[in-house]
């Protein structure tokens, strides 16, 4: 019973870890297909903005919001500078967001120093049996489902969200029905930076604050995107992610921390190598095998 | 009409004054090492190494339409290979050859398992780029877990992020490559007029061997495969054969860095899978010119130059370094050897069609 | 028989896009697929070439069972595809192209020459040097048709081949088929184009809903109740369909 709630619990706190670092390059990656470079760097700002709002003397929920605000102002510079000169051409958009990253990463190294005081909070304990467990990685799960339930609302019920999903659908066509969609790419990018700076903000108060920040971040949430598949937002996000942590709670609770990261890589191979367009779409065409077949018409 | 292979159309610069350039500056080059001082030398050797990775990066993104963000990776690969058998194998007579052949031979065998994933699994597109760093992202987390006594390779410690062959201060010898036998032997060591020599004919030889195979009938066939991989299958070429032949050449090609490097500073830490050294080709290539081969060696060898230059004034080099890149693909997406085609063409000489882009709607003209 | 399918199926969500379809032409014929959007024709076309995997079903080409063939490999048994876009790479030289069709079979000195006088048939040797984009559109279809033919193909496939071309130019095109296939290269042609297919005058297949509707002669097809209705419309002939 106990190792039950001890893996239920390491699957929460994977889960969390996942979808955090994920989802804001996911919608970004999801609406223009661009694949974010400086999603680590977004993060870093909103750890930093946290980290300097909490020092301020801002209450925590503020100082988070103030890092995700952050990052989101950053982002929509970003976007409107240099990222929307490359939504058709996604190589490009590699490199260029690439370049950024290095320019922010290296930037915060001189211009905000080497570390910064992290957030010192603590949400206490619980106990288990003999187990201590952290409060804040049940906060940090609940907030994960919260995001991934607040994005499915976003997208069903707000005509934004019916906007955006109709460019990404359809661009062209979205465009001949009146969507302004350039305003779209741009709201859908501040709102990716903004997930990724409030996700950089919340993971400050677990992991010292510095300028590489959001390399730790990174390389887990490419893994999430390219399992994930750019075909549904939140179909891909959420089956990703639960594959992923499962795999990963699976081997490191069998094995350590390091063959838990391993397992991950591996198996983001496989499922790449096998649905080269991600889970969702892999899903889409399995259903699409289920179903009865008619003649048409 | 005929297709001269050397001076072919597909890699840019075949006129008289191209050549005659060319053997100016190999002149110099052979020059320059008893014009400067060890430190110096030291140095030009470092960026001399490193042109492989470039001309492989170059050869893979602008002449086949792969853009591989994680290709040093394959450096990694390679120096840590080469480390690790010649540990292995410390006594042995040839040690170093023998690691040298294991290290390239370990590298390809890593591509051609990558080759399975992105080929022949279909990828397209930003996951062929994406893959590749995600790889080599992991392996250096991985390799800085490993510092403790229990990571071996037979006898040779992985050392963690302290290094190859290090651990609990001890070191393990990481060759540098020895050329010859016995009393007559040399030694390729970083400040050698040898390891300059030796490297600059292996540029020399690899930048016109590459010439060679890009203006061939397999260069015509991986420069279509670039523009449109399905068409190029219809017309009776194994696609996926062919990509994989070009992805471990430019695997093989960084291997030779990675070896070159362990053989310059006889150490090799997981650093060289990070992001810096991966941005850091791409950087060079897209700011030289993908398209040429040429573009490629002096990009990098131009820029490590500036940038070392750049580092003695402060920490700004990356910074700076950054920014050119994205200038250079929002302002220049061809490199700067475009220039050279406006000039040409502004002189009346006929351009390399192969240098023009005319923006295509819809369609991602980055390969 | 050059090529013969059997039961051949494709589906694509709960539609059958290709509905159990058995069909078959002998060398030395050219052949016409007519049918409106969605009848299949695509889907088929697509499962001879070898882009799409076929549910059911097999496909012989030259007695060899092809079904699991990559294309390339079918490119090679003589089984040559000229798309429906160009088909022509517009980056490469105009030269480039059409040796990209012929080096698997020719090198050295002899490409060359093959090169030319290819670039001569077609009379484009004075762009040979030019990207192929910097042609015109018709010079371009005419460098895919080309490149098509350069390979001696056994058979070849026209994905709508006239697309985009006037009326002057669709006429040509039938001529250059009927040419090809009393040199002996037989030709399968997948069309819309009601003004190219009576030109051609060959036996026709109409496929409906996935499935093999009708197969006969122009005039056999023009004078069935059924396809007159579904294309033609009970008024007065269109152009197209």
């Amino acid at each position: 019973m106990l190792e039950l709630f001890i893996f239920l619990y390491q699957f929460a706190d994977a889960f969390a870890l996942l979808t955090l670092s994920a989802a804001g390059l996911m919608i970004i990656f999801g609406m223009m297909g661009v694949i974010n470079m400086a999603h680590g760097e977004l993060m870093m700002i909103g750890a930093f903005g946290a980290a300097r709002g909490f020092q301020a003397g801002l209450p925590l929920p503020l100082a988070i919001l103030a890092g995700g605000l952050a990052a989101t102002l950053v982002g929509l510079i970003l976007e409107r500078l240099v990222v929307r000169h490359f939504y058709g051409r996604l190589l490009y958009s590699l490199v260029a967001t690439w370049g950024l990253s290095l320019i922010l990463s290296q930037g915060a190294l001189i211009v905000l120093g080497p570390s910064t005081q992290g957030i010192e909070s603590n949400f206490g304990n619980f106990l288990v049996g003999d187990l201590s467990f952290s409060i804040y990685r049940i906060v940090l799960f609940g907030i994960a489902v919260g995001v991934i339930a607040g994005l499915w609302a976003l997208f069903r019920f707000t005509t934004f969200g019916l906007q955006a999903r109709a460019t990404m659908s359809n661009a062209d066509m979205a465009k001949a029905l009146g969507i302004d969609t350039a305003r779209i790419y741009m709201l859908t990018f501040g709102l990716g930076a903004f997930l990724a700076g409030t996700a950089g903000a919340l993971f400050s108060l677990a992991a010292p604050v510095q300028p590489s920040f959001g390399a730790s971040y990174t390389p887990i949430a490419f893994v999430v995107v390219v399992v994930a598949g750019s075909r549904n937002i939140i179909v891909g996000l959420t089956l990703a992610v639960v594959m992923l942590a499962l795999v990963k709670t699976a081997v490191t609770i069998n094995l350590n921390i390091l063959g838990g990261y391993v397992a991950m890589l591996v198996m983001a191979l496989l499922v790449i190598r096998f649905s080269p367009n991600g889970v969702a779409d892999w899903l889409q065409k399995a259903r699409s095998l289920i179903k009865k077949p008619s003649t048409g018409r | 009409m005929t297709f001269s292979l050397i001076n072919g159309r597909i890699e840019p610069g075949s006129s008289k004054l191209f050549w005659f350039g060319f053997c100016v500056l190999l002149a110099a080059a052979v020059v320059v090492p008893h014009l400067v001082g060890r430190y110096t030398l030291l140095n030009l050797n470092s960026f001399l190494l490193m042109t492989f990775l470039a001309i492989g990066l170059a050869f893979l993104w602008g002449f086949c339409g792969i853009l591989s963000l994680g290709q040093s990776a394959f450096l990694g690969i390679g120096g840590y290979a080469y480390g690790v058998i010649a540990i292995n194998l410390a006594g042995v007579p040839g040690q170093t050859g023998l690691a040298f052949v294991g290290a390239i031979g370990t590298t390809v065998l890593s591509a051609l398992l990558v080759s399975w994933i992105i080929f022949y699994g279909h990828l397209r597109g930003v996951y062929v780029s994406i893959i590749m760093l995600v790889v080599t992202l992991l392996f250096e987390t991985f390799l800085n877990q490993t510092a403790g006594p229990q990571w071996t390779i037979g006898v040779a410690s992985l050392g963690g992020n302290n290094g190859l062959g290090r651990f609990s201060g001890a070191i393990q010898e990481l060759p540098s490559l020895k050329l010859g036998a016995g009393e007559a032997a040399v030694l390729m060591i970083g400040k050698s007029k040898t390891f300059f020599y030796v490297t600059l004919a292996l540029v020399v030889g690899c930048y016109l061997a590459l010439r060679l195979l890009v203006n061939s009938r397999i260069g015509v066939a991986l420069a279509a495969i670039r523009e449109d991989p399905d068409r190029t299958e219809t017309l009776g070429y194994d696609v996926r054969l062919l990509q994989t032949f070009a992805f471990c050449i430019a695997a093989g090609l960084a291997a030779l860095s990675g070896i070159l490097y362990v053989s310059w500073g006889n150490f090799i830490t997981p650093s060289v899978f990070g992001v810096t050294s991966n941005i850091l080709p791409v950087i060079w290539v897209a700011v030289a010119g993908r398209r040429s081969l040429a573009a490629a060696v002096l990009g990098a060898a131009g820029l490590q130059w500036g940038s070392q230059a750049l580092a003695l004034q402060g920490e700004y080099a990356l910074v700076i370094q950054g920014a050119l890149l994205v200038v250079a693909v929002l302002l220049l997406p061809e490199g700067l050897i475009s220039i050279s085609n406006v000039v040409s063409k502004y002189l009346g000489k006929s351009s390399n069609p192969n240098l023009e882009q005319m923006p295509q709607k819809g369609r991602d003209h980055a390969a | 028989m050059l090529l013969e399918v059997n039961g051949l199926t494709k589906r694509f969500g709960g539609v059958r896009a290709v509905d159990d379809v058995s069909w078959q032409m002998d060398a030395g014929q050219v052949r016409c697929i007519i049918g409106p959007n969605g009848a299949g024709k695509s889907t088929f076309f697509q499962m001879l070439v070898g882009r799409i995997k076929p549910d059911a079903g097999t496909i012989r080409f030259r007695d060899i069972d092809i079904t699991r063939h990559h294309p390339f490999e079918r490119a090679r048994l003589g089984l040559v595809v000229k798309p429906q876009t160009l088909g022509v790479f517009g980056e490469l030289t105009v030269e480039h192209n059409i040796q990209l069709c012929l080096q698997r079979v020719w090198r050295g000195a002899e490409l060359d020459r093959q090169v030319a006088d290819e670039l001569d048939r077609l009379g484009l040797r004075a762009k040979a040097r030019f990207a192929a984009k910097a042609l015109s559109h018709g010079e371009m279809q005419w460098l895919g048709l080309g490149m098509a033919i350069a390979t001696a193909p056994k058979l070849m496939l026209l994905d709508e081949p006239t697309a985009g071309m006037s009326s002057d130019e669709t006429l040509r095109t039938a001529d250059l088929i009927k040419q090809l296939a009393t040199a002996g290269t037989s030709i399968l042609v997948v069309e819309h184009d009601m003004e190219f297919v009576r030109a051609l005058a060959v036996e026709t297949t109409v496929f409906h809903d996935g499935r093999v509707f009708e197969s006969g002669t122009m005039a056999e097809i023009e004078q069935n109740e059924t396809v007159r209705r579904l294309y033609l419309g009970q008024r007065a002939v269109q152009k197209s369909i």
